[in-house]
């Protein structure tokens, strides 16, 4: 592309302008916590390469980073809560989640594993080819197979079963519903407690496919 | 001249007006009730089909329906789930509109459609996505082969009239693709028409298939199921 003199006139301009925006930015990110320290916030209990060993606390390493960023938001705006949570997340600054995202985005997720191979058995048809009777669609369709995921469909291969069992939970008595299409809102009402505890159980021993 | 360009742009602007008001005033009217329209054109679907659809973007929006229809789009083979590969975009739209503004009774499928599950524009991409697939893996045919029975009821009671003669539906008149369904799903929406469950049936069809007995029903559902796919027919003439 060729840019004529002029309108390279108002490029520089531009760049220049951008700069000074950088610098201010630079100037305020001196108020915001090295990531080195935050991580010890946030590692305090989802672990620092966030794969919690605290049962109800989720993994976050290798959650997409746009989901990270979105839970965060929540957060902060009170769209979604959790006792520890909400009052940990008045103590970040929005402009820190990108940083953190990015980073739990980037850790591998630990696998998980199971004692109850019945209950395994039992999730694993219900995440593969849902409850036919009661309509509950499976859920490889959103989260893919491995569990894999997307950006707007968690990461669930690995993940805390107790953590997994709370938030299917939330979601059937909405107490949790800032899924942004109420979809999971739906699923879940549809699911029994038992169902619940099998898929939970399940997703722990999901490995993303190589 | 000037005279016949301001009664256009008068009466452009008066109709636009009288369909803004129609979609403000727009109440779906159920087969059975008072009113009933079938193929009746609700705004929504207006508006779907304007915006045509993409079948890339279609793709991604179609991961909230795998859940039930499967990655590949080709259904439970109990045909709980139906098949929607190869199905017309026009049909699919007519469907899923009809889904959102309760005019089709789907309690199951509502959640995943309606607003926000999908918005408009989404509907025609799903739609666009879906009618550009192949179905690999084989439908739910009936236990026995009554395709002869069922040929002759499907030509004797005028079903090819609509449906076509290869089962291909009519894509201009939103008339579904019945070729290569499962069995399952044909047997058990030909009931809920018939009995009006559906909540959209057309009356022609009702009074088509009102006459058949279960055996009749299920003869000409099996006669569909073993039918291949409409495309691989049209190619091969």
């Amino acid at each position: 592309m060729r840019i004529n003199t002029h309108r390279g006139g108002k490029l520089r301009a531009f760049g220049a302008l951008l700069g000074m925006l950088l610098l201010t930015t630079t100037v305020y990110a001196d108020d915001i916590p090295p990531l080195e320290e935050r991580l010890q916030l946030c590692g305090g209990c989802h672990n620092p390469d966030g794969n919690s060993v605290i049962p109800e606390n989720p993994k976050l390493a290798g959650l997409d980073a746009k989901y990270i960023a979105r839970q965060l938001g929540d957060f902060k705006a009170g769209k979604r809560s959790n006792e520890i949570m909400s009052g940990i997340i008045t103590m970040v600054d929005e402009k820190e989640f990108k940083a953190l995202a990015t980073y739990f985005s980037g850790q591998k997720r630990s696998d998980g594993t199971s004692d109850k191979p019945d209950l395994v058995a039992q999730g694993k048809q219900i995440f593969d080819e849902g409850v036919i009777g009661t309509a509950v669609p499976a859920c490889a369709g959103c989260h893919n197979e491995d569990g894999s995921g997307s950006d707007k469909f968690p990461r669930l291969n690995g993940q805390n079963p107790a953590y997994v069992v709370n938030q299917l939970m939330n979601f059937k008595n909405k107490v949790r519903n800032n899924d942004p299409k109420a979809v999971m809102q739906a699923v879940a009402k549809r699911l029994n407690e038992k169902e619940i505890a099998a898929v939970a159980e399940y997703v722990t021993t999901l490995k993303e496919a190589e | 001249m000037n005279n016949i360009l301001s009664i256009i742009f008068v009466s452009l602007f008066s109709l636009q007006a009288g369909m803004a008001q129609a979609a403000d005033a727009y109440v779906p009217k159920v087969y059975g009730k008072k009113g009933y329209v079938w193929d009746e054109m609700t705004p929504e679907r207006i508006q779907v089909l304007k915006m045509g659809g993409d079948p890339v973007k279609g793709k991604e929006s179609f991961r909230g329906c795998r859940g039930c229809h499967k990655a590949d789009a080709a259904g439970v083979r109990e045909g709980v789930y139906p098949r929607l590969t190869g199905q017309h975009a026009s049909v699919l739209i007519k469907q899923i509109t009809e889904i959102r503004a309760g005019i089709r009774k789907n309690p199951k499928m509502l959640p995943f459609v309606e607003d926000p599950a999908i918005s408009v524009e989404e509907i025609g991409d799903i739609a666009a996505y879906l009618n550009s697939l192949t179905s690999v893996r084989e439908n739910g045919k009936g236990d026995v082969d009554m395709s002869v029975q069922g040929k002759k009821l499907f030509t004797d009671n005028n079903c090819f009239k609509c449906h076509g003669v290869n089962g291909e539906g009519n894509a201009a008149k939103a008339y579904p693709v019945v070729a290569a369904q499962h069995y399952g799903y044909l047997l058990r929406e030909m009931k809920l028409i018939m009995t009006g469950v559906r909540g959209n049936s057309n009356p022609d069809m009702v009074k088509a298939i009102s006459k058949l007995k279960q055996e009749e029903l299920e003869a000409v559902a099996d006669y569909l199921s073993r039918l291949p796919d409409y495309r691989t027919v049209a190619a091969s003439k």
